[in-house]
């Protein structure tokens, strides 16, 4: 047994380790997630004006502050009483606020943070050995993901082009939301009862003419064909296997044109989503289109056991056709991309709150009970710090983040989840087909063409609100007065880019903060063990995956750990969100935040 | 044309980072021939990486024409770089080309006198012990210590680097955790880690929540091109909390070009948000910041926080969030007069009593001794210089 430690895994937010045993075969049998740094964000909100949380919450993470200040703000929506008057175009300006965040976020994920791994020398070994094929093929990979700072064999390599790329769409983006929301990160729109900008109808001129730009740059680098091609054949496709059958097809097409000259550039067509679908899975790429090769990331990252692993969305986007307000507490109606639970065997039922407790019997954390729902959590942070200690093992404390379940069951939350619990096509289609030719069906590369898809899915919504729902010059917010808050409770649920997030707030006689509590997606994903024993959604896709590259195609190499850089990373990693902590202060011992 | 630093700063300020560069390209041209690369280590502490974000956002030098202009040779980045940690049976394996501990060992053994770019603060609790973050198996306080003390300059952007920022506002667990900033903790310059550890390498603070991508990338640049000496020049070009006054005024507030001024001339205030007036009354500190904003603009210079409708929350002041929270109570009813006020500050707040009228002039008669008192002291002229 050979013990392999990540550590730290750099291109994420945060501070994150990982630790495995691994086997004679190069087969990780155990592992351990560690986030590695205590921050203690909520307690500052405690005593002081709850107004402040939209603007304060959202420094929990710069690389997602939007959704955060909007599970706040809508926290606050239900604090002060208003959350069925806040104006519709308030709604529409939060929906927009999210999906350039989200869009922007995707794209450093998928090109900054996780795409270099793609230029990782070991794909460049194994690719030269398949010919000129192979040789072009590691071309594009290196030509496209290279990260800014990357050596190779003592000499300096440049950027890649989509990596480029994408940096500037994160720009664009962001200039984007600075028209409304002032600057970017930390933009300052969220507001209970609504935003601080009403748009004027230049804004939205330019607003819709930023949104044209990134689907041009999605035409031209991400997908090879027109963003509206691509969606009205899967997003809106008539069945998930009309869906596959048009990637399929779509990837045959480029395959004809290219085998012959061996031109897998951006400009034949072979856009990241195109060249990643065809050769980053051994079902896709080497069963079914014929590939002599391919980088197998649909043999890692998946789960064993079904009865151990759940999906969980909390719903994304209000629905603009419902007017004016909504019901904070049932985000199963109002939302575009709905809210739901999906067990491990992909059936689908209603979320319910209640369900949500939070474990904390591995976390450097000090109570009484090990098991609480997230609105009762007292945490208090290990103070000795000879307890702090990440070399422990699978039995001991090892992280700050706690360990939330569903029924007891960890869940997986981000992009899949959402896009599996909305149906949306292409991803459903494909999860069912790894499925039924006995792959798990979520796994590193449905992972990341859940992510690449969302990016697609969230264009022609996000060009629908600026153009149709949004009104110039309309009501933006109802007038609140810090008096409606007293002795108060609100819920918001909402999604960040990677996943589920909640945030509770709840205030006292003087109006003033007394508890504040978000539950965040990487908590999640990147949590410890459960007291049961049960390993968390990253833990679980670690065990069982192999430790190199593609399957460990030129064998062992415990030096160059990808099957655990592509899993970890694949879950877009946020461990500024992931480790938090809050407790009730001791003047209100019996209070419980009203749940829904 | 070379120009002496007089001149640069004076550019900087009047032009911002594209014209600049447009205008003095020869001269950096000219510059980069005389000149040796600069190394750039950057290291992340107690953050939300939104300040990496925030200089990809840069443009104008992007952060990659940046490298390129000035000769930058960046060493370590750990969200830019193909480097992780990666240990076989708890030793370093593999290299530097893809190992960042062996990197960094190579950096903290080899390197000196590059610039270090300092993104969060340092975690000092529990009891001193720096294990609230722990980077490859050694408390990060450890690093940063090594890595300080070997650099000829620290440049500590955003706010969780210069004053420990939201990391160290107060709460029940703040003394605890003990996040230190890097020449301050809040306004406390006793509190900075360097300090604490004893390292002399000098300190610039670009402030902000984030910070702004041209501060950073032009005090970057003149620093490489040697326009600002370190150390003899900073006690000139730096105000009290280290930040360069080319972009933190000590004369000029975010409050003195905005472009809702004319409202608050004419005493006409928003009372509640989505409104086109004056924030002053919704909570705005901007008469209390010292910075560019409101003429520089942020992301592709197109906005910044009051044009787009929220009160300025004083976001590079040294006392941020303390000092400036609530965000949206006008700042005669928060309590918070006499932190971190100065003369520009007290002759705003005398303007805008005279423009709210008799209500607020009833207010500021009622104030208790103590208060005038606070406000009497903070109407000294501004020191400036290097007083750590």
């Amino acid at each position: 047994m050979v013990q392999v430690t990540v550590d730290p895994v750099s291109r994420i937010e945060g501070h994150y380790r990982i630790n495995t045993e691994v086997d004679g075969d190069g087969v990780i049998t155990d592992a351990q997630s560690n986030a590695l740094l205590f921050r203690g964000f909520e307690r500052l909100l405690q005593k002081h004006d709850p107004r402040d949380a939209a603007l304060m919450t959202e420094r929990i993470c710069g690389v997602c502050p939007v959704c955060h200040s909007i599970a706040a703000a809508n926290a606050l929506d239900d604090l002060f009483g208003v959350a069925d008057q806040v104006p519709k175009d308030a709604l529409v300006m939060r929906n927009i606020h999210q999906g350039m965040n989200l869009i922007a976020s995707h794209a450093a994920h998928i090109y900054v943070l996780w795409g270099p791994d793609l230029a990782n020398p070991a794909y460049h070994d194994i690719l030269i050995q398949h010919g000129d094929m192979g040789s072009a093929v590691w071309g594009e990979l290196s030509g496209r993901f290279a990260p800014l700072v990357n050596q190779y064999n003592g000499i300096r390599h440049p950027a890649g082009s989509s990596y480029l790329g994408a940096i500037g769409e994160l720009r664009r983006l962001h200039e984007a939301i600075s028209l409304f929301g002032g600057k970017m990160p930390h933009s300052v729109l969220q507001h209970v009862g609504g935003v601080v900008y009403s748009p004027h109808i230049g804004d939205i001129g330019e607003l819709a003419a930023y949104v044209s730009k990134t689907a041009e740059f999605v035409e031209t680098f991400t997908l090879g064909v027109s963003p509206d091609t691509w969606i009205e054949n899967t997003y809106r496709a008539s069945s998930p296997q009309n869906a596959v059958d048009f990637l399929l097809e779509r990837l045959q097409e480029l395959l004809g044109n290219s085998l012959a000259s061996n031109d897998f550039s951006h400009s034949s067509g072979w856009g990241d989503v195109p060249l990643f679908a065809a050769f980053g899975s051994e079902l896709i790429g080497e069963q079914l289109l014929d590939l002599p090769i391919s980088m197998k990331m649909d043999r890692a990252g998946g789960y064993s056991d079904p009865d151990k692993i759940g999906f969980l969305s909390y719903g994304l986007f209000f629905k603009p056709e419902k007017g004016d307000g909504y019901d904070p507490g049932s985000p199963a109606d109002d939302r575009v991309i709905p809210s739901g639970h999906m067990n491990g065997h992909l059936e689908l039922e209603e979320f319910d709150y209640r369900k949500i407790s939070e474990n904390i019997t591995h976390s450097f954390y000090v109570d009484e009970e090990e098991d609480r729902a997230p609105w009762n959590g007292i945490t208090v942070p290990e103070g000795d710090p000879d307890k702090i200690n990440y070399t422990g093992g699978s039995e001991s404390r090892y992280s700050w983040a706690k360990a939330p379940h569903y029924d007891g069951i960890p869940c997986e939350v981000g992009p899949l989840a959402r896009l599996l619990i909305m149906g949306e096509p292409l991803t459903t289609g494909l999860v069912r087909a790894f499925e039924e030719n006995g792959y798990s069906p979520a796994n590193n590369y449905t992972r990341m063409i859940a992510r690449m898809q969302e990016i697609l899915v969230v264009i022609p919504e996000l060009m629908k609100w600026i153009l149709q729902d949004l009104e110039p010059d309309a009501k933006v917010a109802v007038h609140t007065d810090l008096s409606m808050a007293k002795d108060s409770e609100g819920m918001g649920l909402w999604e960040a880019p990677r996943g589920a997030l909640g945030h509770w707030i709840a205030t006292g006689p003087d109006s003033m903060t007394t508890l504040y509590q978000a539950v965040v997606p990487s908590t999640w994903n990147l949590a410890p063990r459960n007291a049961q024993g049960i390993p968390s959604p990253v833990e679980q896709a670690l065990i069982g995956t192999k430790i190199s590259a593609a399957e460990n195609a030129l064998g062992v190499d415990y030096a160059n750990p990808l099957g655990i850089l592509h899993t970890a990373r694949s879950y877009d990693p946020c461990l500024a969100c992931a480790v938090h902590t809050i407790d009730r202060t001791g003047k209100h011992p019996d209070q419980i935040i009203r749940v829904l | 044309m070379m120009m002496d630093r007089r001149t640069f700063i004076k550019a900087v300020g009047v032009l911002g980072a594209s014209l600049f560069l447009q205008t003095y390209k020869s001269d950096m041209a000219k510059a980069l021939n005389e000149l040796p690369e600069t190394k750039i280590v950057w290291l992340h502490g107690v953050e939300c990486t939104g300040c990496s974000i925030s200089m990809l956002d840069g443009e104008s030098p992007d952060i990659v024409e940046l490298l390129q202009i000035f000769n930058l040779n960046l060493l370590y980045q750990e969200v830019l770089m193909m480097q992780q940690g990666i240990f076989v049976d708890g030793k370093p394996a593999n290299n530097s080309e893809l190992n960042s501990e062996i990197l960094l060992d190579e950096i903290l053994e080899h390197e000196r006198g590059y610039i270090l770019i300092s993104e969060g603060g340092v975690p000092n609790g529990p009891d001193g012990s720096g294990k609230y973050l722990i980077l490859g198996g050694r408390p990060y306080k450890e690093v940063y210590e090594r890595a300080a003390k070997n650099a000829s300059v620290i440049v500590a952007i955003g706010q969780c680097a210069t004053h420990s920022g939201v990391n160290a506002a107060e709460s029940d667990v703040s003394e605890l955790l003990d996040h230190r900033g890097i020449a301050f903790t809040l306004e406390d310059s006793s509190k900075g880690i360097v300090d604490l550890l004893s390292i002399n390498t000098p300190v610039i603070n670009i402030n902000g929540c984030p910070a702004h991508p041209d501060w950073v990338f032009l005090t970057i640049g003149a620093l490489a091109l040697r326009k600002i000496r370190v150390p003899e020049d900073l006690p000139e070009v730096l105000d009290r909390w280290k930040r360069p006054k080319v972009f933190y005024p000590p004369d000029h507030t975010v409050h003195d070009n905005c472009p809702r001024r004319g409202f608050y001339d004419r005493g006409e205030f928003d009372l509640t948000v989505g409104g086109e007036k004056c924030l002053w009354k919704l909570g705005c500190k901007g008469p209390y910041s010292h910075a560019d904003c409101a003429t520089r603009h942020w992301n592709g210079h197109r906005n910044f926080c009051p044009q787009a409708g929220s009160p300025c929350i004083g976001c590079v002041q040294a006392g941020f969030p303390d000092s400036t929270r609530p965000f949206y109570v006008e700042i005669e009813d928060t309590g918070i007069v006499g932190t971190d006020l100065d003369t520009i500050a007290g002759v705003a707040i005398g303007g805008a009593l005279l423009a709210a009228g008799a209500h607020a002039i009833r207010r500021t008669v009622l104030k208790k001794p103590e208060e005038k008192k606070d406000i009497s002291e903070e109407h000294a002229p501004e020191k400036t210089g290097d007083e750590k």
